[in-house]
């Protein structure tokens, strides 16, 4: 248990509350009433950092890229860095793996300054550069070996073929391999090294369903091994699936971040459950009088905003023995997409598109 | 220095080398094509050039009258050199194809024959003919020698008809104004060396600046631990290669189709390394300003064919219009065959070391330009 001391945003008064790391506690202040979210985040190490910018800008001309941006990703999680194309992402990775250089702020990768450290760093980062293809007429092995024979202590090529399901492929030239094997081989370069950060840019664009989920598949296998994860993508359901800690970015700026629940809670509606078609007359007002927040839309649908699972159950309970006439019902939690929305005025698929 | 990743660099790009079938028929195919219709070509002979050098060396009136009869051939430009001048000498200061020596004797034939005819106590014996008038040409410019060679045949054909009837008193003893017998595919060879390096280290160069970074491979390199010194060498020792198997390909395939004779020493290979380190810092430089991968191609092209026709690698650049000589001056690829044709066809000692040098100079500015030229890191 901790205890803390915040100030009320309004009339400033000073408020004592006290929780565990992890809790999120919803508090008023007792003077004005204001009413407000705090969470304990847990205290980190600096070691207990993969990769920590602070104040990071890039500016081209009168273009500012990447405006004064600050985000650590934790050792071991899948980070992704999500914004539409153009929004500052891959300036942002390709600064911190000292690609590009910054008009200012800090980079620390594995707790040392990439600007004067980067040479040691390399032996210990792996990355898949955006729209990545090899050599083509390399077979995956050739290139996987062409690769490895960069570092001092080189991983075992067989093994990564291995790990990466790439056994039956491994003669074949690169050229004749399908867009999610290419993929799956250039993640497999970024492991000759047996990295403890992996960057990937943007690794399933451009590829079918099946093979963008084959990918994600690799990259929930990386997680599992321990690896950290550093993801750049503007696909949401590409970080709903993958990441513990979702980073927005959107015009060079951090708009927020925080795992998936903590920004569905912060920014989201929750989750609604719709009665499509209803034909009984009256269930509105019984659920109203019932205390759910509850609203009509058109052709009969009536949406249940629900505060948790239990209220779920209590809804449909109701339906059953009021014997409700309906079409079907629907639960819909809220998504990234609709957090951008909120947040920027536009969906993420329309500006990236 | 990481010699494995070199190592395996080097091996790598050889297979992915051969396995392209493309490259490898501009690298080895198209030259050996050249060779074949160029030589086909050459070897009929079909051109036009005048100027004729006449050393008299007998100065007779018979020799008087032989060599007037040139002078009555419209088109042919007649240059009567004195006796105490190397004909030679000349011809490769005057940059002159075919010259005709008449040697003392010249119209003591004549009149000994003529008095055989009338004088049966006469010790002239026909076994001493054909007297041989001595003709010297440039083996680099075929079709000039050719047709110079036919009419200097008609004419002697034609003064021993007037003279004999029929006996052939002169012949031609023919040799070459550079000391050996060389065939014009001699000359033709060393230009396909210098052009076909020039376009394997070009493209190869552009290559690597233009789709490795569409590709994202440079970006890849940056981030692991290979040096900008060790990416380098590791490419020049595969461009080398490239350059010395084409090279040697294309000696092999003149040797055993056209009896390519050529001396192989060490300008030889100063130059086959200097053309190879020039050419790929123009190719560097090309994909400084150039970045898309199509662009970089035309632009490539742009400036390795019209500098193939302009420095003299199929023609000799005396054939050509003064103002292309003087351009030619300014073309890299220019010294690259006149190295070349010095180091290996002439072996003319004090022009191989001019030209090796100026390749080199070039080589240097050239190489070292595209190094700090080329963008490792993005902006």
């Amino acid at each position: 248990m901790v205890e803390k001391k915040i100030q009320c945003p309004k009339c400033k008064k000073i408020i004592t509350i006290s929780g565990n790391y992890g809790d999120v506690k919803t508090l008023r202040c007792p003077d004005c009433g204001t009413e407000g979210k705090f969470s304990f985040k847990k205290y980190y190490e600096d070691e207990d950092f993969a990769v920590e910018v602070k104040n990071l800008k890039k500016i081209y001309g009168d273009l500012t890229a990447v405006n004064d941006i600050s985000f650590s990703v934790k050792k071991g999680e899948v980070f992704a860095f999500l914004g539409p194309n153009g929004a500052g992402k891959t300036t942002t990775v390709e600064m911190i793996e000292s690609i590009r250089k910054p008009s200012s702020g800090t980079i620390k990768v594995l707790g040392k300054d990439i600007s004067s450290s980067f040479d040691d760093i390399k032996e210990k980062i792996g990355i898949l550069p955006q729209e990545f293809h090899s050599f083509e007429k390399y077979t995956v092995r050739e290139t996987l070996f062409y690769f490895s024979q960069l570092y001092e202590n080189p991983a075992n090529i067989d093994d990564i073929i291995n790990a990466m399901d790439l056994e039956s492929e491994k003669n074949k030239l690169y050229k004749d391999l399908s867009g999610g094997l290419k993929q799956r081989v250039g993640v497999a370069i970024s492991l000759v090294n047996d990295p403890q950060i992996i960057f990937l840019d943007e690794p399933s664009t451009g590829l079918d369903p099946k093979a963008r989920r084959e990918v994600w598949e690799v990259i929930a296998g990386l997680r599992n091994k321990g690896k950290t994860v550093f993801l750049t993508t503007h696909y949401m359901e590409e970080a709903e699936f993958l990441a513990d800690h979702i980073t927005i970015i959107h015009k060079g700026d951090i708009i927020a971040q925080g795992s998936l629940d903590d920004l569905i809670n912060r920014y989201g509606e929750g989750s609604i459950l719709r009665i499509k078609n209803c034909k009984t007359l009256g269930i509105f007002d019984f659920l109203q009088d019932k205390g759910f927040d509850i609203s009509k839309e058109g052709n009969g649908d009536i949406a249940v905003k629900l505060k948790n699972r239990e209220e779920a159950l209590e809804v449909l309970s109701i339906l059953k023995h009021e014997c409700v006439e309906y079409s079907t019902i629907d639960i819909r939690r809220s998504n990234l997409e609709e957090i951008f929305l909120k947040l920027t005025g536009s969906k993420l698929t329309e500006v990236s598109n | 220095m990481n010699l494995k990743f070199i190592k395996a660099d080097l091996i790598l790009s050889i297979k992915h080398w051969l396995r392209s079938t493309g490259t490898v028929f501009w690298t080895i195919l198209f030259p050996i094509l050249l060779i074949l219709i160029f030589g086909a070509i050459f070897s009929g002979g079909t051109d036009v050039e005048f100027d004729l050098i006449l050393q008299d060396l007998d100065n007779s009136d018979f020799s008087d009258s032989f060599s007037s009869i040139f002078n009555e051939i419209k088109g042919v430009n007649l240059i009567n050199l004195s006796e105490d001048e190397n004909v030679k000498d000349y011809m490769q200061e005057e940059d002159k194809r075919v010259a005709l020596i008449i040697p003392e004797g010249f119209g003591d034939t004549i009149s000994e024959y003529i008095s055989s005819q009338y004088d049966p106590n006469s010790n002239f014996s026909d076994d001493e003919l054909p007297f041989d008038l001595k003709l010297i040409v440039d083996p680099s410019d075929q079709t000039t020698t050719s047709i110079l060679q036919n009419i200097i045949s008609s004419v002697i054909y034609q003064f021993n008809m007037n003279i004999t009837g029929g006996l052939n008193i002169f012949s031609i003893d023919q040799e070459s104004s550079v000391g050996e017998d060389f065939e014009y595919i001699d000359f033709f060879v060393p230009g396909i060396i210098g052009f076909t390096i020039m376009t394997s280290m070009v493209y190869g160069s552009i290559e690597r600046n233009t789709k490795y970074r569409k590709d994202g491979i440079l970006r890849k390199l940056l981030t692991m631990p290979v040096t900008r010194a060790e990416w380098i060498i590791s490419k020049m020792l595969f461009m080398l290669f490239l350059s010395f198997i084409s090279t040697f390909v294309i000696i092999l395939v003149g040797y055993l189709t056209w009896g390519l004779s050529v001396h192989i020493n060490i300008f030889f290979f100063a130059l086959v390394i200097g053309t190879s380190f020039m050419f790929s810092g123009l190719g560097m430089i090309i994909g400084r300003f150039v970045k898309e991968e199509e662009t970089a191609d035309m632009a490539g092209g742009a400036i390795t064919f019209p500098m193939m026709f302009l420095a003299g690698t199929f023609f000799p650049l005396e054939q050509m219009p003064e103002f292309l000589k003087t351009i030619a001056q300014f073309l890299p690829l220019y010294y690259v065959n006149e190295g070349f044709r010095n180091a290996m066809v002439y072996a003319d000692f004090d022009k191989t070391i001019y030209f090796t040098g100026i390749v080199l100079i070039f080589a240097a500015v050239f190489f070292i330009a595209g190094i700090f030229l080329t963008k490792w890191h993005e902006d």
